[in-house]
């Protein structure tokens, strides 16, 4: 691949693959530690993909699957039998248009690893579902569970999260109406 | 169809409309049609994820990313000896020039002729085939022995008793370098010939040649060498290793 249509490669993919990494890691500078290595891979062993229209897909696989192998490492989080894991019913959605970016983002970072990789690869690229179980290795079924599963959970957070706010806002109009009363 | 099934797979369902036409989706579609709760819980659901989707993307990058990603791209690029295809070449450059050493050394290594020895088959033949003549012939190998040692010729001191049991055609003597050399040669049993060639002492009897012989084989020839004294000897004959032994013992 020539560095120029590598840097067009870049153009088009950094920005939803930090994203994408954001949604996975703890902090930003992991983030784009992750995108540039997934960058720096596509260099080294871009070569070897003979479909280039699957650019794309290689390297959100190959970004999910670096972040996974650094987090085997680290054993940073204590396994979540998913099965298991409470699925919120909420009857209300939020408001997200009233939120801001960091809040969502933060909200979506909040919920188990495996939520966070199916519904960040939903959202950012539209990726389908049948992408994104190709690209997790992992069934059909499973995608869709969860990201059944992950909104309600994301729901429930961003809820609570204008809840919060909210909370924030009430006193400081009372303190308001108590100065000028 | 339950609506509990209808909202599992319609939250699979990508808010940019582009999954409309995939068949998994069309019952649940259908059943949201027909269910106005339904179709309220999926309105807000796409609503949600659309809006979702926006807050994403708004994402702020850090602002050096790119150029970071750009720049440790280059120094990562593989240089061109470390591509698969270079690898691969390089790889059977390195195997097809082994065996192309091994060969010329296995050639190199291999037990040559000395040049005496050659000029020596070289007479052998001349006289096989009739372009040159026998200096003298008999049938008994004493004679030519007499007949020799009386020309001043070189003599083997003791020649194999294989050959002595053989009948003799005759013997012939000439010079290799300023160097005596005579042949005898004998009728085998199966009506080929076998040689007995002797060199006067000299240089090169004593450089490349032992006291225990040195089978070659240098095109249809065996050749036995070694050296008795200070004259080297040679027994060839046209045939295998195996026939050239049997003269030896």
């Amino acid at each position: 691949m020539s560095a120029v249509d590598f840097q067009q490669l870049v153009d088009r993919q950094y920005a939803p693959l930090f994203r994408f990494g954001l949604s996975l890691a703890k902090s930003e500078a992991e983030a784009a530690d992750l995108t540039q290595q997934t960058f720096f891979l596509w260099v080294s062993k871009g070569d070897q993909l003979r479909d280039r229209t699957k650019a794309k897909s290689w390297l959100f696989t190959t970004l999910y699957r670096e972040f996974l192998n650094k987090r085997r490492h680290e054993v940073r989080f204590p396994h979540v039998e998913l099965e298991n894991a409470s699925e919120y019913d909420v009857g209300v959605s939020p408001n997200v248009n009233a939120l801001d970016s960091a809040t969502v983002v933060e909200a979506l970072r909040e919920l188990e690893e495996p939520f966070r990789a199916v519904l960040t690869l939903f959202y950012l690229e539209q990726f389908s579902y049948q992408e994104i179980a190709e690209m997790l290795e992992i069934p059909i079924g499973t995608v869709m569970s969860r990201l059944s599963r992950g909104k309600a959970q994301l729901r429930q957070r961003l809820l609570s999260q204008e809840e919060t706010a909210a909370r924030k806002i009430i006193p400081m109009e009372k303190e308001k109406r108590t100065e000028n009363g | 169809m339950d609506n509990h099934e209808a909202k599992f797979i319609l939250s699979a369902y990508r808010p940019g409309g582009q999954d409309a036409g995939d068949p998994r989706f069309s019952d649940a579609l259908e059943q949201a049609r027909r269910d106005p709760m339904l179709e309220q819980w999926f309105r807000e659901s796409v609503a949600f994820d659309a809006a979702v989707a926006e807050k994403l993307s708004a994402t702020a990058v850090p602002a050096d990313l790119r150029e970071n990603i750009l720049a440790g791209g280059k120094v990562s690029r593989p240089s061109r000896w470390t591509k698969p295809f270079v690898r691969w070449a390089i790889a059977a450059a390195f195997v097809l020039v082994a065996i192309v050493g091994s060969l010329v050394l296995r050639e190199a290594a291999r037990p040559r002729l000395a040049a005496w020895q050659t000029n020596a088959l070289g007479v052998i033949s001349s006289v096989i085939n009739g372009k040159s003549k026998f200096d003298f012939q008999a049938h008994s190998a004493t004679e030519l022995v007499s007949w020799l040692a009386a020309n001043h010729a070189p003599v083997a001191q003791e020649i194999p008793q294989r050959l002595v049991g053989l009948q003799s055609l005759g013997c012939k003597t000439f010079s290799w370098n300023g160097t005596p050399v005579s042949v005898i040669c004998f009728m085998r049993e199966d009506g080929g010939l076998v040689h007995l060639v002797a060199m006067s002492p000299s240089r090169q009897t004593r450089a490349g040649t032992t006291h225990d012989p040195q089978i070659v084989t240098q095109g249809a020839w065996a050749t036995a060498t070694w050296q008795a004294g200070d004259a080297a000897y040679m027994v060839a004959l046209e045939g295998s290793r195996e026939q050239l032994r049997s003269y030896l013992l």
